[in-house]
């Protein structure tokens, strides 16, 4: 007998709306591209057209000589940024983060080698076009496959064993594949956009997409030397991130440059072409899962090995062979970590950073499995749950993985599944059911908030903190809203700007379990100075305005932080998902519709019904363009990506999307924070890949384990 | 994009005039054109708005004149939307609707479409070899990334698409298209309209650089019923086709009187399947016909590498395209 | 903060060889009027080294029910004229190519793509942007059933979807959800809101309100 599990799944219309919903439907949200000001400028930067090697020269006169252009900054010229310096003294780091118009090296095809700043863009466009570099080209690598015998282990990461290694081959039942996913990149809608003044010599204000104020303050502070109280950073609104927005990129140190030079401030928009190049991606990553398991879907082993691809000037690490260690309660688990170092430009996380390209590989590799040993997926799954974190024995704060399994296999119809492929059509479609289930750590980090309560009832709220598009502020509104006992119209909820109480970074799904709190406790000890004010027997919620009134005072404030809890110590923490998805392939033509998805969550409480189903259908739709078509190509004997537009890197459209269904657990998490919130960001999208292709081979008997399923690979 | 003069003559003799001059280019939607100016593949000193000339009209067919003529200008929404081209030549209409997005068809033209230019990534990207962009250098896709290319008529300097879906439906449909020049009118079979690379992959078709796109002249036909425009892509719209069949069939009591068949994404210029079209007349219309025409349309195909699968994709589509034709899904 | 962009109604006009070509241009335009002997006068007074260098022609179209007269490069795209001239910034820029829908505007009621439309192109027409679509304070129903089913996450394709959203109704073919995923596919929306957009443009179609 299932038991009954209580469905909380919203509608679109359902709960609160959003409250910066009329300043982005009326168009009167400013991006970081949209602010004006006297005497701004146009910066348009200059891509290196080789790989490899250093500029010989570069010519730019013709640009320089071009109607309306102000300057060309280039290596010979630039300003220097003494935070990119040597320290006397100390040895030079051998890797590290681009260094814009540092030297003429070149590092990547597509790295800025200078910046034209003109009075308008279209001048600053053509006079960019002008300038003419002659290189000295040295032989590139840009293919990981062909060179994941250069992988080395980066530090800190590397090997992971637990048990037996390579377990799995002495199991009964075992699958050993490899599976690829490509690079991927973040392509947020809003182009990256920087607009830098100098206010003094060492005063900088930049209006920047950017997921952290704190964090651009900072590192442009520390680039340019100049107090990171004299560095202005507004984010107000940012167009999409998905991770591109984590950290400083070499346009935004170029616009800053560029200011410094032309005394004026400078706008830099990246291109769409750039935003391949300039500001990170998933990267391309090699795997392969061993694992087995006995006859009755017990797993044995697993044995994964993940090489991922790097810069050759910094390693970036991400955690692909993570989910293997904990997703299961399997006792032989040995993992391999690499990185191979190429001539691209640095990766950068990307939404379900290292989870959602290793639950690719875990999550197939157990499809897999399932078919061999012939047990239902979802019961193989079943079987291993993991009741405690398999890696450390922790018991988990939280976790309803089970109850999801069954709320979403109940909802997609997953008792129509046929274990064997091409058993079921519709319209001469082949049906096919697939699932795949995510995992990520639920992290929560310090914040503060400044509440003030106006003379006319309204509270302000203010911290430092992004929204990239999740609802930030309409989540914080909420609870805000319960907390003072106040109607939600009567809250502002002010972010994006360096100059608020500092809040961390927007990402990894910690956003509402770190700055929540901070929110809690600034209401808490703002109802806490009302009481003062009224002396004993004040009411709990009274009536701000009027006791301000009595008290002639016109507003009354508090800062206060939250910490990053400590629930770590004792606990696993993590938030959970699983979805499932029907598809409809046509075997003759390749052809893969999406026709049905439910997504499950298990991310604690559901503080904004409303913005949580969009994220959740959001990442779900991020994993379906996964899964079946997205792909940067680069033509490796240039080095130089082939697709690097909206025509040709494709991500869905609405066609390519059903109505997909948002289910939540909705259960508090009493562990991570005093709402009960976890961050369920990644987990939306992660393992839906998986799902996608596990469903696809349902179909029609083609499994498919280098991403994207196109057409071609899926026909015939 | 440089700067360029931008002149807007008030008749089609005027607009002769201007183009003749070399480094001059119409402009009509602006679609393409515009595109390609941003990325540097195209650089006119001079552009000519051909937007004011009276060349928009769709016509009826009149008495004993049995086309319909549609004008160099007319939109391609305005085309698919058409009561009539829907009721005349569905295949069209589907072709339309299959091609770019709503907006885009709001202001791409018939005559614009027709000149559009292949959306090889190696044509767009300044910096690598392409003959069609710049003669001598080389053909980027050869042995790159060629997984959108052609698999018919190419040559060895170049192997890239003519993109357009519009252009399948009206190669399909026999069409004829009329041009001005300085001389005078003439009339291009469609079919010759576009033309295969060869030595001179820089040249996308047989109009004269100093000519103008009238209007598009189609023949009425027997085959409404039985059209069909079918388009595989990556991803269900706003795409373009890895391979599209425009396939259209009159029946009659369960046997093919007519045929006719064309694909897109295959070639340099929209490919006729005649062969395939002779076979099908007087046989009967089922999946075994169908799939052994498809087999015929495939001889000459060639392969290279990255869009090898469209060997096997074709014919697939091909098949498909005419069961939906002939109502057998 | 005050912007010093030339507003709408003074034509820019910084220094005296402009002013001459200013003078020029219009004899470009005339070509409109009188084509061959204008041609032939642009062609002899215009040298190559002029046209390259000096830009600027009148423009006069009329954007969200106001007339503004423009003096713009033939190169200026109509997306960049509104974002950066006229500071109507509502209208985005996601790809610049056509490829994104971001950029999504009306000409005469007809939704089309702004990144490709040359500005001067646009003389005499009636441009509508997002800012134009609420009438005053009261929003336009289908910004009322964006914000209620939620039709976005960070906003920056809203405006395009919203403009084609009411395009998509007006042109009849919101007729069945599947319909306008397929007249909705010119808007991308990486946030992936695809859903709540189709709800939102259902609620307007079945409510049965202008648009
Ligand atoms: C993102 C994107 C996706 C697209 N997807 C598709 C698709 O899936 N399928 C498809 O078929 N198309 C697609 N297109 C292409 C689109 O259909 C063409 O750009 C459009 O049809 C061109 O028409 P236009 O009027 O805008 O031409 P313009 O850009 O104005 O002109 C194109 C060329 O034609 C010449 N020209 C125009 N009119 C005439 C005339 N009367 N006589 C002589 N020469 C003339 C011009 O000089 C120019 O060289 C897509 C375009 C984009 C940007
Ligand atoms: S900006 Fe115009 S379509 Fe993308
Ligand atoms: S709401 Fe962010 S791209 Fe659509």
């Amino acid at each position: 007998m299932k038991k009954a599990i209580n469905v909380t799944m919203p509608s679109s219309a359902e709960g609160m709306s959003r409250v910066d919903g009329r300043l982005k439907v009326t168009g009167a949200a400013k991006y970081s591209a949209e602010y004006t000001m006297p005497g701004l400028t146009y910066g348009v930067l200059v891509g290196s057209t080789i790989t490899k090697g250093h500029i010989l020269t570069i010519d730019t006169k013709a640009a320089g000589r071009a109607p309306g252009v102000l300057a060309v900054v280039t290596h010979l010229n630039s300003p220097k940024v003494p935070g990119d310096q040597p320290e006397k003294g100390k040895p030079v780091p051998d890797k590290g983060a681009l260094k814009v118009f540092y030297d003429n090296k070149i590092y990547y095809n597509g790295q800025p080698i200078a910046v034209v700043v003109a009075d308008t863009f279209e001048r600053a466009l053509y006079a960019a076009s002008l300038v003419k570099a002659q290189y000295k080209a040295e032989k590139h690598i840009t293919n990981l496959p062909d060179n994941r015998d250069k992988g080395f282990a980066p530090r800190g990461e590397g090997v992971y064993k637990r048990g037996a290694a390579d377990a799995w081959q002495s199991a009964p039942f075992k699958v050993e594949q490899e599976y690829i996913v490509p690079t991927v990149t973040h392509n947020p809608m809003e182009l990256h956009a920087i607009i830098a003044r100098w206010d003094a010599d060492d005063k900088l204000t930049v209006w920047d997409k950017t997921q952290g104020v704190n964090d651009t303050r900072d590192d442009l502070a520390r680039l340019f030397k100049i107090p990171a109280a004299n560095v202005l950073v507004h984010s107000q609104f940012v167009g999409g991130a998905f991770g591109s927005a984590l950290r400083t990129w070499p346009h935004e140190v170029a616009a800053v440059l560029a200011a410094k030079v032309v005394s004026k401030p400078v706008k830099v928009v990246l291109s769409r072409a750039d935003m391949f190049t300039s500001v990170g991606y998933r990267p391309f990553t090699w795997q392969k899962i061993g694992i087995g398991a006995t006859a009755d879907g017990k797993l044995t082993g697993i044995t994964h090995e993940a090489a991922g691809q790097t810069s050759s000037y910094e390693n970036f690490t991400e955690g692909p062979v993570g989910v293997s260690q904990n997703m299961y309660a399997c006792p032989n688990v040995n993992t391999k970590y690499n990185l191979v170092s190429l001539d691209i430009a640095t990766p950068t996380w990307m939404r379900g950073p290292g989870e959602a390209t290793g639950a690719f590989a875990l999550e197939s590799a157990l499809d897999e499995l399932s078919y061999a040993v012939n047990i239902d997926p979802l019961e193989l799954r079943i079987k291993n749950y993991a009741e405690v974190e398999p890696s450390s024995g922790k018991p988990f704060s939280t976790k309803f993985l089970k109850e999801a399994y069954q709320l979403g296999a109940d909802h997609i119809g997953w008792g129509d599944r046929k274990q064997v492929p091409r058993s079921v059509k519709q319209d001469g479609w082949y049906v096919g059911y697939g699932m795949g289930s995510g995992m990520f750590g639920a992290y929560r980090s310090g914040a503060t908030v400044r509440a003030k309560m106006m003379a006319d009832g309204t509270l302000i709220l203010q911290t430092a903190v992004s929204d990239i598009g999740p609802g930030t502020g309409t989540a914080m509104t909420i609870i805000a809203a319960e907390q003072m006992n106040i109607p939600a119209d009567k809250i502002r909820f002010e972010l994006g700007d360096s100059s608020l109480p500092p809040a961390p970074t927007q990402g990894g799904s910690a956003t509402v379990a770190s700055v929540g709190p901070a929110v809690v406790k600034a209401c808490t000890d703002l109802k806490e100075k009302f009481q003062k004010l009224i002396g004993n027997g004040g009411e709990d919620h009274p009536d701000y305005a009027k006791v301000l009134k009595e008290h002639n005072l016109p507003s009354l404030e508090v800062t206060s932080s939250s910490d990053g809890g400590n629930g770590m110590e004792k606990y696993a923490m993590n938030s959970w998902s699983v979805h499932f998805v029907k598809v409809l392939v046509n075997a003759a033509t390749g052809v893969v519709k999406i026709d049905k998805v439910a997504c499950v969550s298990d991310c604690g409480k559901v503080i904004s019904p409303k913005t949580a189903r969009s994220q959740v259908i959001g990442g779900a739709i991020g994993g379906i363009g996964m899964a079946l078509m997205e792909e940067s190509i680069i033509d490796h004997r240039y080095g130089r990506y082939i697709n690097n537009n909206f025509a040709d890197y494709h991500v869905p459209v609405n066609a390519d999307i059903p109505q997909i269904d948002a289910l939540f657990i909705n259960k508090p998490d009493p562990i991570i924070n005093v709402m009960g919130a976890k961050g369920m960001a990644e987990i939306a999208l992660i393992g839906m890949a998986a799902a996608v292709a596990n469903a696809v081979y349902n179909a029609c008997g083609k499994r498919v384990r280098d991403l994207p399923i196109t057409p071609d690979k899926v026909m015939g | 994009m440089k700067q360029f003069q931008y002149v807007r003559p008030a008749t089609i003799q005027a607009a002769l005039d201007v183009i003749s001059k070399p480094g001059s280019k119409i402009i009509a939607g602006g679609t393409n054109l515009v595109d390609l100016m941003k990325r540097g593949v195209t650089a006119p000193d001079k552009i000519v708005d051909i937007n004011h000339l009276p060349l928009k009209g769709i016509s009826e067919p009149i008495g004993n004149v049995m086309t319909v003529s549609i004008g160099a200008l007319a939109l391609n929404s305005e085309v698919a939307e058409n009561s009539r081209i829907k009721e005349l030549f569905p295949l069209l209409s589907m072709a339309l609707n299959a091609g770019a997005s709503p907006q885009l068809r709001n202001m791409a033209t018939v005559g614009g479409n027709m000149m559009q230019r292949t959306r090889c990534g190696y044509f767009y990207d300044t910096t690598m070899p392409c003959n069609k962009r710049q003669p001598g250098t080389g053909c980027g896709a050869m042995e790159g990334v060629n997984r959108m290319h052609a698999i018919f008529g190419a040559s060895d300097q170049c192997i890239a698409v003519h993109p357009s879906d519009m252009c399948v439906a009206l190669a399909a449909l026999d069409a004829t298209v009329e041009v001005a020049g300085k001389k005078g009118k003439r009339y291009i079979h469609f079919a010759d309209f576009h033309r295969l690379p060869g030595e001179k992959p820089q040249i996308d078709n047989n109009l004269a650089p100093d000519e103008l796109i009238v209007r598009v002249i189609i023949p009425t036909n027997n085959f409404s019923r039985n059209s069909y425009y079918l388009k595989i892509r990556d991803r269900q719209s706003y795409a373009f086709a890895l391979v599209s069949v425009a396939a259209a069939l009159e029946i009659d009591n369960g046997i093919i009187k007519n045929a006719r068949l064309a694909m897109g994404g295959v070639a340099h210029k929209p490919w006729r399947l005649f062969e395939a079209e002779q076979f099908l007349v007087g046989k009967t219309a089922s999946e075994e016909n169908f799939a052994k025409a498809a087999g015929l349309a495939m001889k000459g195909a060639v392969g290279h590498g990255g869009n090898s699968f469209k060997l096997k994709l074709a014919p697939a589509t091909i098949t498909e395209a005419l069961k939906h034709a002939a109502g057998l899904v | 903060m005050k912007s010093d962009k030339p507003t709408p109604e003074t034509t820019d006009v910084k220094d005296s060889s402009r002013r001459d070509f200013l003078k020029q241009s219009t004899l470009l335009t005339a070509v409109a009027v009188t084509p061959v002997v204008a041609i032939k006068a642009a062609n002899d007074h215009m040298d190559e080294h002029l046209a390259a260098v000096f830009e600027k022609m009148p423009l006069k179209m009329e954007v969200n029910g106001k007339t503004v007269n423009l003096s713009v490069e033939p190169r200026s795209t109509l997306l960049d004229i509104l974002r950066e001239q006229l500071d109507l910034t509502g209208t985005k820029k996601g790809c610049d190519h056509g490829q994104c829908g971001a950029c999504t505007v009306h000409v005469d009621g007809h939704r089309i793509n702004s990144c490709l439309t040359l500005g001067i192109m646009m003389s005499g027409k009636k441009i509508t942007t997002i800012e134009g679509l609420a009438k005053g304070d009261q929003l336009h129903p289908m910004q009322e059933a964006f914000i209620k089913h939620d039709g976005f996450q960070c906003g920056y394709c809203t405006p395009g979807q919203i403009m084609s959203a009411v395009s998509c109704i007006r042109e009849g073919h919101a007729g069945s959800e599947h319909e306008i995923r397929e007249y909705m596919s010119g808007n991308v929306c990486r946030c992936g809101a695809y859903p709540n957009i189709v709800n939102a443009i259902l609620e307007v179609k079945d409510g049965g309100f202008a648009v």
